[in-house]
């Protein structure tokens, strides 16, 4: 096997390798491809007998419709705040109590951390109608902050085991030097050991984003007012009793989804980081 | 996975040895402000209604209008009695052996060969997550497309290439709907997998891997005896995850095949929702949602205990 | 001197303090007549479509004659629908007037629970409602909602498709089934119809119940246990719906073909038939289906079962839709003048749209298309009208029970007789309710 040979076979080797790897990428980016495709026809062309049939006309009136028979504007301010905030305290609750539970000395440690956890295996449809008749006592029913925090509840758990493998991996010395220097708990925690774990709180963020971002079942449970909906209930305002405007309802998917695309490829770097240590070490 | 041994809590602790210093990691008004803000979020939205679920576990009651209490008969009529039951449980089973035994092998060799290729891997890795972000009505919708016996991709594939008689209505016909359904589960979470795996790859020591092949390690020899005790940590952690995500596992069958053909893809969350909303079943359905919840507690334990690393791999 | 110009300012302020509050004051009480705000719930999301602009238009007449209401509606699609109004009956939430089911398994829960307002039979007895309109919606012997629209269980058909595999409309089962070869020779699917909600397939088993014995009251003969579903009717019905699907009159993924996918088989002219209720006579005006389809499309009544005894007229007819007012509202005489608005600018309104039958008689207008026409002479046709069908006259859990039955004694995972047996033991739970 002469040299030239060993690197023709080396080159071939690559060329399958990536010609497999560029077929699976085409692969799993065929749903947006059919998503947006589909957006732009009419609904009947659905069901046509093509997976991909581009459009006779290209329909942009459906994302017109999507825009404003579809409330996007109003129901996605909604969703940026009721997301956002439950982002923030999600994260931020996650943080502290992965730090009590990791770097703190106490006896229900353990305790604390593993009802945490229970939040995992809670499915969503047990709570709901418990807590709408306990929302009701509390007058939380049809109010923004009575869906931010069912939001925050069922994204703790995962985010708190995130923030706790990060956190365990990090050496003692800097915050020993750091209570040295006077540091009391706020500055410990915001300016020490915050800084250490960021691609953690990237990473939580962008999931716990991508989790509250399409969720359906509990805005449709504790929302009642127009004007409070959020972005996915734009794709119902499409559905007919008998028949959809499919296409439009499309259309409205896409829309709903391109925040999160967007999101996911500006923090894709800290993701990765952020996942390795919290999995590593978790 | 936890808290972990990384604190120590005797008196030989070399990391707090400092008596003043500990009393800030051991200050119970910040530990309790601290835990305060995430614990009472839980207890009120996650724990209250769990608690409430249990009540109504012992009841028999349609969500509204008369409210009787039949204790323990619910659990016993699911246990002895419901082949429903007992099925979609079966078939989140199967889900979790396909998970963990085809999808995450998969996934694993996909991030193994994205750490070794240099070029254009982030590219990769970004486009491999999209359908992860993508709603799952849209996911499911497209596959039921696919699948669809008369114009559906699939059958049309098959056919092309002259293999009639492999076509079949594959969400209908009561042989191939369980695998078709599982086929659009695993397809979703595979992102999830690959980032997991690959994030965990990226970490193992550059030498480490070095040392091995220097040791005359085969490919396969290099893989299994170094780096997967590497990140067996990163292993559990998505083995815990797929188990619970598949016990989970609701609106995908919700909206493809509604548990059709006759409960073969009925899965277990979807079946305590429908048992609970469409049956008005309400005390049956919280009956089933509190044996479900002692499953996954029992088979997050088992997984645990199974995966277990010995403390000394560090 | 003094005095007398520190008055007149005195007075002055006073007047300019005291007379606005006065305004203010006496401004409230001549206010109008608080604003009422009149809670809704239906399940039409779509308000640009049909049935929703029609609902809208009602609303905006209903507040123009009453200046001082202003109505919220809040809708989801069916399902969600449903379970919205369920949580709201639990904590007591109910809007003042909502769109509703008139079905055992719906109203009647909330009639016993006394959370839905009786109605005067007398107030809506000269509006011309069909025969059996308003019955369907008494319990107890009093009236709870009124019925919106008559739903009839037809087969609509695409002309041209008969045509082209040179087939003519079947009278008869066996006709019916001798079309089938001729269609799969076009590449055409027979006959489409919902399979995955398998209601439409419960109600064409009473369709076939009723050819049989020519009698529909057999069904809840058996729901009152003077019956068994075990009994010959029942099975051999079973028996010719499972042969149907065996024969390949439906589409191949029947069970799993929703109802969007089963209407769009037909629309697309991918099927001939399309075996749905006479609410779908805005075919013929969806402009998402090509023109060939609407220009072609015409309905017949479902065939007789050879040998059996009943006629192509006695009819699958039920009132399902309704609207209800709400026990508890505190403008419950506000929702009773809605409810005979509604009834009274219904009909008209939907029939011009062309959108649904309504529950009351309507007069055949000029542009009536064709598809309008025959589905009222269907209507007028009917010798015999079966009422409720079948799953909705028990409770939630028979009616589940029944649709995953039928749902998998079409696809095939059941026997007729283990398909009789499991139901009728659901019969016998329900009865003991």
């Amino acid at each position: 096997m002469t040299a030239q040979g060993l690197r023709n076979r080396r080159t071939a080797g690559r060329i399958i390798l990536y010609t497999f790897l560029v077929l699976f990428a085409l692969l799993q980016l065929f749903p947006l491809v059919w998503l947006f495709n589909y957006s732009l026809s009419t609904s009947g062309e659905l069901f046509g007998p093509e997976l991909l049939k581009p459009p006779q006309s290209v329909q942009w009136i459906n994302y017109a419709k999507a825009w404003t028979d579809g409330r996007i504007p109003m129901y996605l301010m909604n969703s940026l705040i009721i997301v956002s905030i439950s982002v923030a305290c999600s994260t931020l609750f996650a943080f502290f109590i992965g730090y009590a539970c990791t770097r703190m000395v106490w006896r229900l440690r353990l305790l604390v951390f593993n009802v945490v956890m229970i939040g995992m295996i809670v499915p969503i449809h047990t709570t709901l109608l418990p807590n709408f008749v306990w929302f009701k006592v509390f007058g939380l029913l049809n109010t923004r902050i009575g869906l931010t925090i069912p939001y925050i509840a069922f994204t703790l758990s995962f985010n708190t085991l995130m923030f706790s493998g990060m956190l365990r991996g990090l050496p003692r010395s800097v915050e020993e030097s750091a209570w040295i220097e006077g540091a009391g708990l706020g500055t410990m925690l915001f300016e020490v050991v915050a800084p250490m774990v960021t691609p953690a709180f990237a990473t939580v963020g962008i999931m716990t984003f991508l989790t509250n971002w399409n969720e359906f079942i509990m805005a449709n449970t504790f929302l009642a007012s127009e004007k409070l909906r959020t972005i996915p209930f734009s794709v119902i305002r499409f559905e007919g009793e008998y028949a959809s405007q499919y296409a439009v309802q499309f259309a409205c998917m896409a829309l709903a989804a391109l925040p999160a695309i967007v999101l996911y490829f500006v923090f894709n770097k800290w993701i990765i980081a952020g996942v390795t240590a919290g999995a590593v070490k978790g | 996975m936890g808290p972990g041994p990384a604190l120590e809590d005797g008196p030989g602790d070399p990391l707090i040895a400092d008596m003043a210093m500990r009393s800030l990691f051991s200050n119970k008004k910040a530990i309790f402000l601290l835990i305060l803000p995430g614990l009472a979020v839980i207890l009120f939205s996650i724990a209250a209604p769990v608690i409430l679920s249990v009540y109504y576990s012992l009841t028999e009651w349609a969500g509204f209008g008369k409210l009787t209490i039949v204790g323990l008969q619910n659990y016993r009529n699911i246990l002895l009695t419901d082949r429903t039951f007992w099925l979609s449980l079966f078939n989140a089973l199967v889900l979790m052996v396909i998970t963990i035994f085809i999808q995450n092998p998969i996934a694993f060799i996909l991030a193994a060969i994205l750490t070794k290729v240099k070029k254009l891997s982030r590219f990769f890795r970004t486009v491999y997550f999209v359908p992860a972000i993508i709603s799952v009505v849209v996911i499911t919708k497209l596959w039921v497309n696919i699948f669809n016996p008369t114009y559906g991709l699939l059958n049309k594939i098959l056919k092309g290439l002259g293999l009639q008689t492999l076509t079949a209505a594959w969400l209908s016909d009561p042989g191939t709907a369980l695998f078709a359904v599982i086929f659009i589960m695993i397809w979703y979470g595979f992102g999830w997998a690959l980032l997991f795996y690959y994030s965990g790859l990226v970490t193992v020591p550059k030498d480490l891997e070095e040392a091995g092949i220097i040791d005359g390690a085969s490919p396969l020899q290099l893989y299994t005896r170094v780096i997967i005790p590497c990140i067996l940590p990163v292993i559990q952690a998505v083995l815990i995850i797929d188990v619970i995500s598949c016990l989970k596992q609701m609106e995908i069958v919700y909206l493809s095949t509604a548990g059709a053909p006759g409960d073969r893809t009925q899965f277990i969350a979807n079946y305590l929702y429908i048992k609970a909303f469409t049956y008005s079943q309400y005390g049956y359905g919280n009956a089933i949602s509190v044996l479900f919840v002692i499953v996954a507690v029992l088979l997050t334990v088992l997984t645990r205990r199974l995966t277990w690393q010995s403390p000394d791999v560090d | 001197m003094k005095r007398k110009l520190l008055r007149a300012p005195l007075c002055l302020a006073a007047a300019a303090i005291l007379l606005p509050a006065l305004v203010w004051a006496g401004g409230t009480q001549e206010k109008k007549p608080e604003q009422i705000l009149l809670k809704m719930g239906d399940n039409l999301p779509d308000r640009t479509g049909t049935w929703g602009a029609v609902v809208e238009q009602i609303n905006a007449e209903f507040i123009k004659e009453h200046p001082n209401v202003k109505i919220e509606t809040e809708s989801y699609p069916d399902q969600p629908y449903q379970q919205k109004m369920k949580l709201y009956a639990t904590s007591g939430q109910l809007p003042d007037v909502f769109k509703y089911w008139s079905f055992s398994t719906l109203l009647k829960p909330l009639v016993d629970a006394k959370l839905v307002a009786e109605l005067n039979l007398a107030d809506f007895k000269g509006l011309n409602y069909l025969a059996g309109a308003l019955e369907s919606n008494m319990y107890y012997g009093k009236l709870w909602g009124i019925p919106v629209s008559g739903d009839l269980w037809v087969v609509y058909y695409n002309k041209r498709l008969f045509e082209q595999a040179g087939v003519s409309v079947p009278e008869a089962s066996d006709q019916v089934l001798a079309m089938i070869p001729k269609f799969e020779a076009q590449g055409l699917i027979p006959m489409s119809t919902d399979g995955k909600d398998s209601w439409p397939l419960c109600i064409t088993w009473d369709n076939i119940i009723g050819r049989l014995t020519g009698d529909y009251s057999v069904i809840q003969a058996a729901l009152d246990r003077k019956m068994k579903f075990t009994d010959p009717p029942f099975v051999q019905a079973a028996k010719i719906l499972q042969d149907m699907v065996r024969a390949r009159l439906f589409q191949a993924d029947l069970v799993t073909s929703d109802y969007g996918a089963a209407r769009n088989l037909f629309g697309q002219e991918k099927a001939a038939m399309y075996l749905m209720g006479s609410w779908e006579l805005g075919l013929v005006t969806d402009q998402n289906f090509p023109e060939s389809f609407r220009d072609n499309l015409s309905v017949f009544k479902f065939p007789v079962i050879k040998g059996g005894k009943g006629s192509r007229d006695d009819l699958v007819a039920w009132f399902g839709g309704n609207y209800v007012v709400n026990a508890n509202s505190k403008y419950k005489n506000l929702g009773l003048q809605y409810l005979k608005f509604y009834a009274s600018r219904f009909p008209a309104l939907i029939w011009d749209k062309q959108a649904a039958v309504p529950a009351q008689r309507v007069q055949p207008t000029p542009k009536d298309t064709e598809l309008a026409r025959s589905l009222l002479q269907i209507a007028a046709d009917a010798k015999l009208s079966s009422g409720t069908p079948s799953l909705d006259r028990s409770t939630p859990a028979f009616k589940e029970d029944e649709q995953k039955f039928v749902r998998d004694l079409a696809a095939l995972v059941l026997s007729p007789e283990q398909f009789a047996k499991q139901l009728d033991a659901s019969a016998e739970t329900a009865a003991k309710q």
